[in-house]
């Protein structure tokens, strides 16, 4: 715990104490008013582990409230226990969100948002018209209790364990799978995360406690009915007030929903007039010129004590240990046993169309273990769509792709990831919002289980270290230059512990210095981890240092297929690629 | 049940939806071009069938005449719209380009209706226009619901002739499909950004006129209205204008159908249900603006 | 007629180009040369104004440009094929070429450009009424440059032209590049076969890391040393 996060802890305990003592106060209204923003900082910051940590937006959030508050209560007049009723609350709704899940999970960005938001009227249609469950417009009348107290206490209970539920999502490997998944859902893939179980579950969580929130409140109220749980401009009071604090951050929900809450009971005491006029307005203005939310702006950043409520949630994981010099000379990956006579990866009659235009055309490739192999041809040959048929981007149109004895076909993404391949990109694609430690810790958490993330970032050390990155170690990865997200890329390929690495032409624009050095860096991946390499590059002096044989494509096609030295030599590939000022110096 | 009550449900399905295609189309259009699904689309649909509904109310004025009295300002709405609200968002980083384009829209939906509400009263209106009735045997088909289909038509081909023939249509197509290659080619896209959105809107102010001659408007009706859009949108394709009628015709088919056969009460739901089951349905889904 | 003085493009937070100067005259045909990744695209659009300059200026004509767009540099007369052609895919051969002449100027010469452009390029005339994205590479390419010179343009910049282009139709593009540098249109090339492109440039510029670094015609080129080690990597 560092000193300044020590008040924050004392002040918290405090606060929640005190707001625990509220109804000794006995002034009902005030109860009343907290209340509401308790529920208020549930639905926000449920919302916000679907939204700010992975980046989906998803409108329907209200659908799981309400249907928790339903689940609830119809439990309830049916003269069950209180506990049940809450159980059944969450446990239906969470049977919602795992049906509603699968098939929205189909959608992306603002088709997600809006097919979310149609959800609204639809739960609202099925609660006015299944009149047998839900009494339809008359909705449904609780026992008369006096529950304010305890209800309140019960929701004050809620709104802790989702706060404590946000700081530990964020220590925890499931938080890494988020913020994957937020920055490049490919890429997250790719490295080895399986995504959709991820989404599934954070939603079902995001659902439990909107339910809860639901359950509890419609217990104080006494009553609910269509109207009041799925109207559309209730729907979208905590997406306004998550992002009004700032989305994606610890404190976020927190601060938006105090903001906004005031704000609300404000213009109800204060304005009769133009109520919902003057709320959208408010969300319209929010939209257009805060959607970062007020800890993301300059001022709240610049002062001492505002600043640190504004901290990101990796800035909370500092590595206390600073930047350490050293360079490693190994790295934490198994040392493979290679049997050069097997092959390891089989390409057989692949071919990939895009409609009329061919890119890979039934090209045959067997890629010995052990092997460092050059594949070369110009700009627009095919190179990278092999790659990406291999690490499986895209799906081939004909033809299979044999790796480690598996049909391709028959694995997911990060099925192929596990089973040992592991890639660059031409343009390098980390997770933008990561640090640089995050970016290697996240592979490294998904190949080895037993990991956690705080040991994977640990690990993480040795790979920027031997990247020669470890003086950016905490800087965001897209605050790199180029250079230095190639060294990233490679070295995120390299945590993913691959058994074959595709090398999508890392050494452009690099001095011939750092050429030779990253030569040696593919030589000693192979000589002493076992790795076997696919490596694309236009320098041909730096694959002569290193390659075993060479493989040129052309307009998709295999042209050549031998040692450097011959190929260059071929006539086929000096008239497409080459030409003949490379000839007679090579 | 007898033939002729079926016909006269058909007919009625098969110009909502037509009135649906009509609103789904100028979604669609915006979409293609400025990348954000605008919320408040629909309720600029109810918006405009209110104001006239009054206008006819007060001054009795031709449709044709209210269609052409509404339409500049609606059209310049929209312009200011897009260039001070939604442009400005491109500038910021996904994430919040996205939820800043759902909040303005939603916010402005919420401004619309509301205020709208206020000025004018929450109760349905039309504009209770009737013409002498034709009889085909013992079908009757109003002129009013004839008119509305002339108008369906004559806009759908206008839209048509004025994408595949106009510069201006050229262009928003051109945008479509590939922005830079349209810059490339001297298209000054924001400002045509700016006019698909204008023009867009003012499309929506002529079918709210016809929507409201046969069907009755409230303020609050207009994201129900977009969801149906939407649903048009996904089933026929963004900017494929018969496929956005033949879509419209069956959710406006199977919506009178359902009143028929079954319940009214379950109508509003369809088109939400059948979205759902064709994303369960179809194999690879919809990924357009990749997270 | 075009001249780059210290040019610097900003991508983002990133700078892409540093310090990129360069020269084309009237009539000229020159070549812009680079690993991947040095700038060369950032350059062309840089050029026509896809990309508002962090330093430095454009100077067209001896004006200098310097927040220009795309509309304006069409409208005098500069256009730019680009890298992976950018071709309307839903929409016809026709309707592709149309947009080229999309400014004002432009559209009253339609139908003289659009028999020039079936001049040149004789299959589009028969395929016309296709799809551009049903069409072969090499004929999507040749939609692109007709597309280019629909307004006119009296500098053409290509960018990377054959890329995905089978050889015979690579043939069939240059024989009609070099009919089009005989109307007298100034051409800015980039290409990435060193052999290709200093057979029909006749001298050229090299791009390193966002900077002219190497410049001459093409012979004092072949005979530098340092060249193919800039190009190739080679040593």
């Amino acid at each position: 715990m560092t000193r300044t996060e020590l008040p924050f802890r004392l002040a918290g305990v405090i606060a929640v104490v005190a707001l625990a003592a509220l109804p000794l106060l006995g002034n009902a209204y005030l109860v009343t008013f907290a209340f509401t923003v308790l529920i208020a900082y549930i639905l926000a910051q449920s919302w916000d582990w679907v939204a700010g940590e992975m980046g989906y937006v998803n409108l329907g959030h209200y659908v799981f409230y309400g249907v928790g508050a339903y689940a609830f209560s119809i439990a309830l007049v049916a003269q069950y226990p209180t506990a049940f009723a809450l159980l059944a609350a969450v446990g239906v709704t969470a049977v919602v969100a795992v049906l509603i899940g699968f098939p929205m999970f189909r959608l992306r960005g603002d088709y997600f948002a809006f097919g979310t938001l149609a959800l609204l009227p639809l739960a609202e249609v099925l609660a006015y018209n299944l009149t047998p469950i839900t009494n339809g417009a008359d909705g449904i009348v609780l026992p008369v209790q006096n529950v304010q107290t305890i209800s309140y206490l019960l929701a004050l209970g809620v709104c802790v364990v989702a706060f404590l539920m946000t700081v530990w999502i964020n220590r925890i490997r499931f938080g890494y799978a988020l913020k994957s998944v937020r920055n490049d859902e490919e890429v997250a893939e790719v490295i080895g995360v399986r995504i959709l179980p991820v989404k599934i579950k954070v939603l079902t969580l995001s659902a439990a406690f909107a339910a809860l929130a639901g359950a509890i409140q419609s217990w104080q109220m006494s009553y609910i009915d269509p109207a009041t749980v799925f109207g559309l401009n209730v729907a979208l009071v905590p997406v306004a007030m998550v992002l009004f604090g700032g989305s994606g951050l610890r404190w976020g929900p927190f601060v938006g929903v105090l903001a906004l809450a005031g704000m609300q009971q404000w213009l109800l005491v204060n304005v009769k007039v133009l109520q919902t006029t003057i709320y959208g307005a408010i969300i319209l203005l929010i939209g257009r010129f805060m959607p970062g939310g007020i800890l993301r702006s300059s001022w709240v950043r610049g002062s001492r004590w505002l600043g640190a409520l504004g901290r990101d949630h990796h800035e909370y994981i500092v590595d206390k240990r600073g930047a350490d010099p050293r360079v490693a000379a190994t790295l934490p990956l198994p040392r493979l046993t290679v049997d050069r006579r097997q092959p390891l990866l089989e390409c057989r009659s692949v071919r990939m169309a895009f409609g009329g235009n061919v890119a890979v055309n039934n090209v045959n490739l067997k890629i010995m273990q052990g092997e460092i192999v050059g594949l070369i041809g110009p700009n627009g040959c095919g190179k990278t769509t092999l790659f990406n048929c291999i690490s499986k981007v895209f799906e081939p149109t004909a033809g299979e792709i044999h790796f480690a004895g598996r049909n391709l076909r028959e694995l997911r993404r990060d099925e192929i990831a596990q089973l040992g391949v592991g890639r660059t990109y031409q343009i390098p694609r980390p997770f933008s919002d990561l640090t640089v430690q995050e970016n290697i810790a996240v592979p490294l958490m998904y190949h080895d289980a037993s990991l956690t993330p705080r040991q994977a970032l640990e690990q993480a050390r040795d790979f920027v270290a031997y990247a020669q990155l470890t003086p950016r170690l905490t800087a965001r990865a897209d605050s790199l230059s180029l250079q230095e997200k190639k060294a990233l890329e490679f070295a995120r390929a390299l945590a993913c512990k691959p058994k074959l690495l595709l090398v999508d032409e890392v050494a452009s624009g690099l001095t011939p210095a750092e050429v030779t050095r990253f030569v040696d860096h593919i030589r000693h991946v192979r000589d002493d981890y076992g790795v076997t390499v696919i490596w694309v590059e236009h320098i041909f002096s730096a694959l002569a240092q290193v390659v075993d044989r060479v493989v040129v494509l052309e307009q998709g096609a295999l042209i050549a297929d031998g040692a450097l030295h011959d190929v260059v030599k071929d006539e086929r590939v000096l008239r497409t690629y080459l030409g003949s000022a490379a000839a007679g110096v090579v | 049940m007898n033939v002729e009550v079926f016909v006269q449900v058909l007919i009625g399905g098969l110009l909502l939806g037509g009135l649906y295609a009509l609103v789904a189309f100028g979604l669609s259009l915006i979409y293609g071009v400025v990348r954000i699904l605008n919320f408040a689309h629909g309720t600029l649909l109810a918006v405009t069938g209110v104001a006239a509904s009054l206008i006819f109310a007060s001054w009795q004025l031709h449709p044709v005449l209210i269609a052409l009295l509404l339409m500049p300002p609606v059209f310049a709405g929209g312009y200011v719209f897009y260039m001070a609200l939604l442009h400005p968002l491109n500038r910021r980083n996904h994430f919040e380009s996205t939820v800043g384009t759902v909040l303005v829209t939603v916010g402005a939906l919420l401004i619309l209706s509301d205020l709208t509400a206020k000025l004018a009263g929450a109760t349905p209106k039309n504009i209770p226009l009737r013409f002498a009735a034709i009889e085909i045997g013992e079908i009757v088909v109003s002129t009013t619901q004839l008119g509305i289909l002339c108008g369906i038509a004559v806009l759908t081909v206008a839209m048509h002739l004025f994408l595949k023939r106009s510069w201006f249509g050229r262009a928003i197509r051109a945008v479509t499909q590939d922005e830079v290659g349209a810059q490339l080619c001297g298209v000054q896209s924001t400002r045509l950004k700016a006019l698909t959105c204008a023009f867009g809107s003012a499309t929506v102010t002529i079918a709210a006129v016809l929507y409201v001659l046969s069907f009755p408007v409230d303020p609050y009706m207009g994201f129900g209205l977009t969801v149906k859009a939407f649903t048009i949108i996904i089933l026929g394709g963004i900017g494929n204008l018969p496929g956005a009628l033949l879509a419209g015709a069956f959710l406006g088919v199977a919506e009178g159908m359902t009143g028929l056969l079954w319940k009214p009460e379950w109508a509003p739901a369809l088109s939400v249900i059948l979205m759902l089951l064709i994303l369960v349905a179809l194999p690879q889904g919809f990924a357009r603006k990749s997270a | 007629m075009l001249e780059l003085k210290n040019v610097a493009v900003d991508h983002g937070k990133l700078r892409a180009l540093w310090d990129v100067s360069l020269r084309v005259g009237e009539g000229e045909r020159v070549g812009l040369l680079g690993a991947n990744g040095a700038g060369k695209s950032t350059t062309m659009g840089a050029i026509v104004g896809l990309y508002p300059l962090a330093a430095g200026a454009v100077i067209h004509g001896g004006e200098t440009l310097r927040a220009h767009t795309t509309a304006v540099t069409v409208a005098r007369g500069v256009t730019l094929v680009p890298e992976g052609r950018r071709l309307f895919p839903a929409m016809t051969v026709f309707e592709n070429l149309a947009m080229g002449a999309y400014s004002r100027g432009a559209r009253d010469t339609l139908d003289q450009s659009l028999a020039n452009v079936f001049a040149l390029f004789p299959i589009l005339k028969q395929k016309h009424k296709q799809n551009a994205g049903e069409l072969s590479g090499g004929q999507q390419q040749m939609v692109a440059i007709g597309r280019a010179l629909m307004s006119n343009p009296r500098l053409l910049l290509l960018d990377e032209p054959f890329i995905g282009v089978a050889p015979r139709l690579v043939e069939e593009i240059i024989e009609a590049l070099n009919r089009i540098a005989r109307t007298g249109v100034t051409m800015l090339l980039v290409e990435q076969n060193i052999h290709r492109a200093l057979d029909f440039v006749e001298r050229a510029y090299v791009l390193e890391n966002g900077r002219t670094v190497l410049a001459g015609d093409r012979d004092a080129l072949l005979n530098d040393p340092t060249f193919s080690n800039k190009f190739l990597g080679l040593e």
